[in-house]
C-alpha cells in the first residue's frame, strides 16, 4: 500500500487505540468500531499531523481504510500542488 | 423493614484516598489527607487539590476511554463497576428495562470544555473535536453507565451543585418506591480540578489559601478553617427495594431510609444564616424515615471547611439534634468533590454503619468554640449507630439530606 496508507495506520494505532493487527486495506472503519464522530476526529488528526487539507466528507464509516487513504492522498495532492 | 425500605446492596468509591471502597475507607479512618500542590494549577491564585492517585483510564476503563470519556465519566465507570460487582447482580442476565441510573454531577466535562475552547480560539473551528459535546455534557455520565450495564430504565443526571450526589440517591429511592425500577445505580461523579473552575472558586473566596501546607488546608469545623480544598471522585451505590434484595439473598449493607430536600431561597452562594432551609430538609428526611431527631446517632456532615458552611451547619445540627449525635466530615481527608461529594459521603456513611465506627475529621485540631457538637477527631471512634444522617448543601441554596440506617 501507499505511504499515506501507512501513515493512516500509524494514526489509527497511536491516536485511536486500534490494534495494528486488525487494520487491513479492505477493513472498514465500521469494522474497527469507528463511527462518524471518530471519522471527523480522524480527519482532523490527519490534517494536523500530516499538514494536509482534507474535506470533512473525505471518509465515512463504511469506507475501507485503503479507499480512505486514496481519497486523502488525492485531496492532499490537490492542496499541495 | 417497611414496605418503603430501600437496601444498599453494592458500593463503589474512587476518591483522593484511593481507588476502591476499601482504600477510601482506610484513608478516611486514618485521617490521612492527600492534598498537594497541583502542577496543572501552577500560577493560579490557588494551586492545591485532592486528586485520585494513579488513575490510569486506559487500563481501568478501557483502551479507547481517553478518546470518548471525560474524566468525570471515567471515575464513575470505575466506581459503578465496583458497586455492581459488589451487589452480586449480573448485568448480563438482569432485566435492563427495570434498571435505572441516577448520577449527580455539578459541572460535567469542564476540562474538555477548557481545552477545546482554547483550540477554538487558537486554531479555529475546523480544529474543534467532533467529540466535544459527547465528552462535556453532564448527562453523558448516566448515558455511559447505561451502555456499560445495559441499564435501560430511567436515566438522568441531577445537578444541585455540591448536593448533586445526595439528590441522586434520594431521587433513586423514589424511583424504587414508585416501582419504576427494581434496581437503581445511583451516585455522583465530578472531575472539576481544572484551571478555570479552580480560579472561579478562588475568585469567590471559597477556597483555602493555606497553599504552603496543602495537606492540612481542609479542616472542617476547625477554628482556623479558611475555605474548602477542591477534590474529585465518584461514589456509587446499588439500590433495591429491601424485600427484593432479601428475596434474592443479597447482602444488605445498609438502608436508605429517608430523604429530604429543600431550597434556602436566600442567596446565590451563602447559606441562610438562620439555617431554615437545611433544617427543613433534615426534618423532612427524618420524617420520611419515620424517626425522630432524638434517634439520630451520627451525622456525616457537609462540613466543607468554609467559615460560613460549617458555622451554619453546626448551628442547625445543634438546634435539631443537640450534642448527642457524633459528627464527622470526610472533606478533611478527601477534599470537596462538589457534585460527587454527597454520594461519596453517603457511601462512607454506609461503611460507618457497617463497621459501627465513626471515621475522624482529618485536620481538626482546635474545634471552633461556636461548634457545639461532638465532632470526632484524630482517630476512629467505635459507636453503636442505628440511624445516621448525611447532609449535603449546594450553591444555589439547594439542600439534600439522606437518612441511612443499619441493616
Amino acid at each position: 500500500m501507499t505511504a499515506m496508507y501507512d501513515k493512516i495506520v500509524d494514526i489509527l494505532v497511536n491516536r485511536f487505540e486500534v490494534e495494528r493487527s486488525e487494520i487491513k486495506p479492505d477493513v472498514t472503519f465500521e469494522d474497527l468500531e469507528m463511527d462518524s464522530l471518530f471519522l471527523v476526529e480522524l480527519l482532523l488528526v490527519v490534517e494536523k499531523e500530516l499538514g494536509v487539507k482534507v474535506s470533512d466528507d473525505a471518509a465515512s464509516p463504511r469506507d475501507t481504510i485503503g479507499r480512505a487513504a486514496e481519497v486523502i492522498e488525492e485531496q492532499a495532492a490537490a492542496t499541495t500542488s | 423493614m417497611s414496605a418503603r425500605s430501600v437496601a444498599v446492596t453494592g458500593l463503589g468509591l474512587v476518591t483522593a484516598a484511593g481507588i476502591g471502597a476499601e482504600a477510601t475507607w482506610r484513608g478516611v479512618c486514618e485521617a490521612r489527607p492527600t492534598a498537594r500542590r497541583d502542577p496543572t494549577l501552577q500560577g493560579l491564585p490557588v494551586d492545591i487539590s485532592y486528586t485520585v492517585p494513579e488513575f490510569n483510564a486506559a487500563k481501568l476503563v478501557g483502551r479507547r476511554s481517553n478518546l470518548v470519556h471525560d474524566r468525570f465519566v471515567q471515575l464513575a465507570v470505575v466506581a459503578a463497576r465496583e458497586a455492581v460487582a459488589d451487589s452480586g447482580l449480573d448485568p448480563r442476565t438482569w432485566d435492563g428495562a427495570r434498571v435505572g441510573v441516577v448520577v449527580g454531577c455539578g459541572l460535567g466535562g469542564v476540562s474538555t470544555w477548557e481545552q477545546q475552547h482554547r483550540i477554538l480560539l487558537d486554531e479555529g473551528p475546523g480544529s474543534v473535536s467532533a467529540l466535544l459535546i459527547p465528552l462535556l455534557v453532564p448527562n453523558m455520565v448516566a448515558g455511559h453507565l447505561a451502555m456499560e450495564f445495559g441499564a435501560r430504565g430511567p436515566n438522568f443526571v441531577t445537578a444541585t451543585a455540591c448536593a448533586s450526589g445526595a439528590t441522586a440517591i434520594g431521587v433513586a429511592t423514589q424511583l424504587l418506591h414508585d416501582d419504576q425500577c427494581d434496581v437503581v445505580i445511583a451516585g455522583g461523579s465530578e472531575a472539576g480540578v481544572s484551571p478555570l473552575i479552580v480560579t472561579g472558586f478562588a475568585r469567590m473566596g471559597a477556597l483555602s489559601r493555606r497553599l504552603d501546607e496543602p495537606a492540612t488546608a481542609s479542616r472542617p469545623f476547625d477554628a482556623d478553617r479558611d475555605g474548602f480544598v477542591i477534590g474529585e471522585g465518584s461514589g456509587v451505590l446499588v439500590l433495591e427495594r429491601e424485600a427484593d434484595a432479601r428475596a434474592r439473598g443479597a447482602r444488605v449493607r445498609a438502608r436508605v431510609a429517608g430523604y429530604g430536600a429543600s431550597a434556602d431561597a436566600h442567596h446565590m452562594t451563602a447559606p441562610d444564616p438562620s439555617g431554615a432551609g437545611a433544617l427543613q430538609a433534615l426534618r423532612t428526611a427524618l420524617a420520611s424515615a419515620g424517626v425522630s431527631p432524638g434517634d439520630v446517632d451520627h451525622v456525616n456532615a457537609h462540613g466543607t471547611s468554609t467559615p460560613l458552611n460549617d458555622a451554619a451547619e453546626s448551628k442547625v445540627l445543634h438546634q435539631l439534634l443537640g450534642a448527642r449525635a457524633t459528627v464527622t466530615s470526610a472533606k478533611g481527608a478527601v477534599g470537596h468533590s462538589l457534585g460527587a461529594a454527597g454520594a461519596i459521603e453517603a457511601a462512607l456513611t454506609v461503611l460507618t454503619l457497617e463497621n459501627q465506627t465513626v471515621p475522624p475529621t482529618a485536620n481538626l485540631e482546635n474545634l471552633d468554640p461556636a461548634v457545639e457538637l461532638d465532632v470526632v477527631a484524630k482517630s476512629p471512634r467505635a459507636q453503636r449507630i442505628d440511624v445516621a444522617v448525611s447532609n449535603s448543601f449546594g450553591f444555589g441554596g439547594q439542600n439534600a439530606v439522606l437518612v441511612l440506617t443499619s441493616a
